[in-house]
């Protein structure tokens, strides 16, 4: 009888690509559900537009190469990808921009340079700053916490602002929304305010800062916060890239805010504000566009870290976190390349 | 040392880096003790050295005793094999080899009588053998190494520097496998006297006996029995090391116990450690002792398609089909047989292959309990191979590059030192057979050095050859040089006297045949002679004509001569690069000639000064003369020759006479 042929090991781990994704895309939930408690369910509409896109491209894009299209959509990668895309973008943001955005990420940033592993780009950071780039109205309108607005955005609004079902009741709620509906948010009216001349606790009395980071966004950092350690708990994830990047920025906003607590932001709104711990559990973590080695991703991390905090301090825009991934992403092959750990056998410097 | 010592007297262990946690389900076979199955009929004993460093000392028909060697050989390496039982050697043959690629192997084929007659064994006490005694029977005994490598053991235990740590390795790691545990468990006073053999030989400052923690009743026996044993006790001790795959490995092994690493490309007799099984052990004590040769082993059979696992003496030479056929095995469809532990083993395509010394283990895994291959999914870098790896690889990179077939890059992330452990493969969450892509990629980077060998002697060779073609060259156009110098020098004096020889044979001639004219002053220079000639000529018409003729033909002679000469001067002008002188000679000749038909011109004009119609003929004739060398000598031969004009024969005598002249004069050149 014929036996079968295999090459060693014969025994492997269950633990395998799809379930690595599967999980980060169930670790996302806490955040996912806390941005929607402060946010409105725009934020859940923009995923299912997002993942249905996201699974439909990659199933085309499959067709095209003339690749088994089930056993790529069953990586669960696209998930994960639009995921990210759907809770960074503003939750009433037309349906367009998650449209194009997603798209994008997943034939051109993802499949376009080879598919899974073989993208040099976070492909959801890299959609996020082409729409930032290309549509900053929609991309900087973000909705007020619902527990600061008279005007709630149930449902109804939700769904015609999404979707601009009608046109004078989406023009009639765009009003509304320049109102009171949307607004900046915490960095982005920190740093307006800083360049108008007012002090960091002059500006911060303001109600959107609730008299910490920022009304809702200390709780959806805090999520993301427990998805990630989650993660690190189930392996998903490796602590040096999260710790790095957290650790950095923490050390930089001190120094900042120790030299001129005035005019720097504190620490605490660094780490709890805007996309910064999305960013370092979820989107830097992505192993295919970061460094491999443990030293090489402190490396990375603290890169990501120090441009989060360099951007956000002194650049145009009011958050960073998807221009310092793409610049470390730009530099993880370099780093891979330098930060090669020491082999067995090997002295230090062979 | 000294403090490494200490530590060792402690049992510090030191952290290995990454390894992983297969189950082990050691359970399965080392329930009971190891059993011995019915004597099989047939065996199949690999003779791969008959050919290289071996001769078989048996053929086809003979029979032979349990215990016989069935090669001779010599070579520091060399290892006999021996006949597992008596009976009759049916055939030697290309036989599938028990080896990954399973390809055909020299085997000496043995069909058994039944009867199991040992051969002649002399059984002997360590007092009475010296070293190389002992070292003689280990080898002639064909001890390899029980561990897997199957390396000569005697090469081991006879190393070129001082040994200060045995390490005895019944560590075990791979899943599955309790061949050892079984033997440790019970033959633990054989392989402590094993040991006390290798002590002996190697006189190392410790002993330590290496097991994992999830063999604590391996341990235990151990322990014991080092008590019951002759030695020292404050040098052997058991290390009992934290269950981690692949603690046993032997770079890993050293780590762990005494902190230092293995340097690359080195084996660890560099850091005066030798690692040896404790199967080993146990075969040395049989060999040393009783005189037998490695015949048999202990072999775990486990996995889930055979009815009774567990562990058992089977012959080396014995088939894997047989063995099998012993135990219950059920195959399933697309059943795998692993030869060694899942981690390492490889799968066999034909169980018609033998046990070899170095198999410890037939493993037989239901689909249940090893799923049968996924499909190879992309890498995404998540780096948990570089986790896993215990040789602090970066396997996603060395994955990279293999699979770009960039081996020189893989080759620079280290390829080599990569221990085939399949740690990285065991983790990597997309199912990438790793393993597979380095032993591709280390294949064709021995494969390609291989090349570059023999590129490089190739091109030696060429260029040698270049080298040699040159020399020769040179040495050609030396000895030609030399030639040439010698030919010149000899021309200075012989050539010189040749023509003078000739023109003296001329006048000599000219003398007899002319009559009546004017004794020649006996020929001192050409000129001379045939000026002296023209001048005489005016006396006699018909002699004249004749001396003509005669200077004409001398005059060919001569430049046929000359010619030669000419030829022969110039190959030397090339080869000593003067190429200004012969243009100058070449003008001076010309000069020459010019000068000369200047003169004959006017003893012409002189001599037929009466008759201007000649003159005017002659002058044509003259000038053919200077224009067209050769042709004008036949010319004036065959005018000279027709008496038809004394004046005309006269002016042809002389300008015969002038072109000797130039002739002399060019040979006098030549010399010069």
């Amino acid at each position: 009888m014929a036996f079968k042929i295999a090459s060693s090991p014969h025994v492997s781990t269950t633990l395998h690509t799809n379930t690595v994704m599967k999980r980060v895309a169930l670790c996302l939930i806490p955040g996912i559900a806390v941005q929607s408690y402060y946010f409105g369910y725009g934020t859940l509409v923009q995923l299912l537009l997002a993942i249905t896109v996201a699974y439909l491209a990659e199933a085309a894009v499959m067709k095209l190469r003339n690749r088994n299209i089930t056993a790529t959509l069953k990586d669960n990668s696209a998930l994960v990808t639009a995921s990210l895309l759907a809770v960074a973008i503003p939750p009433l943001a037309p349906w367009w921009l998650i449209v194009i955005g997603t798209l994008f990420a997943i034939v051109i940033v993802k499949q376009l340079y080879g598919g899974l592993g073989n993208n040099v780009f976070n492909p959801a950071m890299a959609a996020y700053v082409l729409l930032l780039i290309s549509f900053p109205v929609q991309m900087t309108s973000w909705v007020a916490p619902q527990t600061l607005t008279v005007n709630y955005a149930d449902m109804l609004h939700t769904f015609n602002s999404i979707f601009q079902l009608n046109a004078g009741y989406a023009a009639d709620f765009f009003h509304l929304a320049i109102d009171g509906t949307t607004m900046a948010t915490p960095l982005d009216t920190l740093k307006t305010d800083l360049s108008m001349g007012l002090t960091t606790t002059e500006s911060m009395t303001k109600t959107i800062f609730s008299g910490s980071v920022g009304e809702g966004w200390f709780w959806v950092n805090m999520a993301y916060l427990v998805g990630g350690l989650v993660m690190l708990k189930l392996k998903v994830i490796r602590w040096h890239i999260s710790g790095a990047i957290v650790l950095t920025l923490f050390v930089c906003a001190s120094i900042g805010f120790l030299i001129s607590p005035d005019t720097f932001v504190s620490p605490i709104m660094h780490l709890f504000s805007g996309g910064t711990m999305l960013a370092a559990f979820f989107i830097a973590t992505d192993p295919v566009t970061a460094a491999t080695s443990p030293r090489g991703r402190l490396i990375f991390g603290a890169m990501i870290g120090l441009l989060i905090y360099l951007i956000r301090t002194f650049g145009g825009y009011p958050d960073a976190v998807a221009f310092a991934v793409l610049l470390a992403n730009m530099c993880a092959p370099f780093i891979d390349y330098y930060v090669r750990p020491r082999s067995y056998g090997h002295r230090v410097g062979n | 040392m000294l403090t490494l010592l200490e530590q060792l007297d402690k049992g510090t262990l030191w952290r290995s880096p990454g390894g992983i946690h297969p189950p082990e389900l050691k359970s399965l076979s080392n329930q009971s003790t190891i059993a011995s199955l019915p004597l099989q009929s047939r065996f199949v004993i690999p003779v791969p050295l008959v050919g290289q460093q071996a001769t078989l000392s048996v053929k086809v028909g003979d029979s032979v005793l349990k215990g016989q060697p069935l090669t001779e050989g010599a070579g520091f390496i060399y290892l006999p094999v021996h006949a597992p039982t008596s009976g009759t050697v049916v055939a030697i043959e290309q036989h599938g080899s028990n080896h990954a690629s399973s390809l055909p192997v020299l085997s000496c084929i043995i069909e058994a009588d039944g009867l199991d007659t040992w051969c002649e064994l002399t059984s002997s006490k360590i007092e009475q053998l010296s070293k190389a005694d002992i070292l003689a029977k280990i080898k002639q005994a064909g001890i390899a190494g029980m561990g897997g490598a199957a390396f000569p053991s005697h090469v081991k235990l006879n190393p070129a520097s001082e040994i200060d740590l045995v390490i005895i390795n019944g560590v075990e790691c791979e899943p599955y496998i309790s061949a050892d545990d079984r033997l440790m468990r019970e033959f633990s006073d054989e392989i402590l006297t094993g040991i006390s053999i290798i002590h002996h030989l190697l006189n190392p400052q410790r002993i330590i006996i290496a097991i994992e923690d999830n063999k604590p009743e391996a341990a235990r026996a151990i322990e014991s029995a080092i008590r019951r044993s002759s030695l020292p006790n404050d040098m052997i001790r058991v290390t009992v090391i934290p269950t981690k795959y692949p603690s046993g490995g032997e770079k890993q092994l050293i780590q762990i116990i005494t902190g230092k690493e293995v340097p690359s490309g080195a084996i660890p007799a560099q850091l005066g450690i030798v690692v040896h099984n404790v199967g080993t052990a146990y075969a040395i004590q049989e060999a040393v002792l009783q005189g037998k040769p490695l015949i048999e082993r202990v072999v775990t059979l486990t996995g889930e398609s055979i009815g009774k696992p567990g562990n058992y003496w089977l012959r080396i030479g014995t088939t894997v089909e047989d063995a099998l056929s012993q135990v219950s095995f059920q195959p399933e469809s697309s059943q795998k047989v692993i030869v060694g532990g899942p981690m390492m083993g490889f799968a066999l395509a034909d169980l018609n292959v033998p046990i070899l010394k170095g198999t410890n283990c037939l493993l037989t895994p239901s689909q249940a309990e090893i799923a049968p291959d996924p499909d190879e999914k992309a890498c995404i870098r998540c780096g948990e191979c570089a986790v896993a790896c215990p040789a602090l690889l970066l396997p996603q990179q060395l994955f990279w590059h293999a699979k770009a077939e960039e081996y020189d890059k893989a080759a620079s992330f280290n390829l080599k030192d990569c221990i085939e452990c399949g740690c990285c493969s065991y983790v990597c969450p997309s199912d990438i057979p790793l393993v597979e892509y380095y032993r591709v990629a280390k294949s064709a980077l021995k494969n390609a050095a291989e090349e570059k060998l023999q590129a490089e002697q190739a091109k030696i060779r060429f260029e040698t050859r270049l080298q040699r073609l040159e020399d020769e060259k040179n040495a050609r156009e030396e000895k030609s040089k030399q030639a040439a110098a010698k030919r010149q020098a000899n021309m200075k004096s012989g050539d010189k006297d040749a023509v003078a020889a000739a023109m003296a044979r001329i006048a000599a001639k000219k003398a007899q045949a002319a009559e009546g004219i004017t004794a020649d002053p006996a020929a001192t220079t050409p000129d001379t002679t045939t000026t002296k000639a023209a001048i005489d000529a005016t006396s006699a018409k018909k002699t004249a004509v004749n001396a003509a003729i005669e200077r004409a033909k001398a005059k060919k002679a001569a430049l046929a001569t000359q010619s030669q000469k000419d030829n022969q001067s110039d190959v030397a002008t090339v080869t000593t690069d003067m190429p200004v002188d012969t243009i100058d000679r070449a003008n001076d000749k010309k000069a020459q000639i010019a000068a000369a038909i200047a003169r004959a011109k006017a003893k012409k004009a002189a001599l037929a000064s009466d008759s201007s119609a000649t003159n005017d003929v002659d002058g044509v004739q003259t000038r053919d003369t200077v224009n067209e060398v050769n042709p004008a000598i036949e010319m004036d031969t065959t005018i000279a020759a027709i008496p038809v004009d004394d004046k005309k024969a006269r002016i042809a005598a002389a300008v015969a006479k002038a072109k000797a002249k130039k002739l002399a004069n060019s040979a006098k050149q030549e010399e010069l």
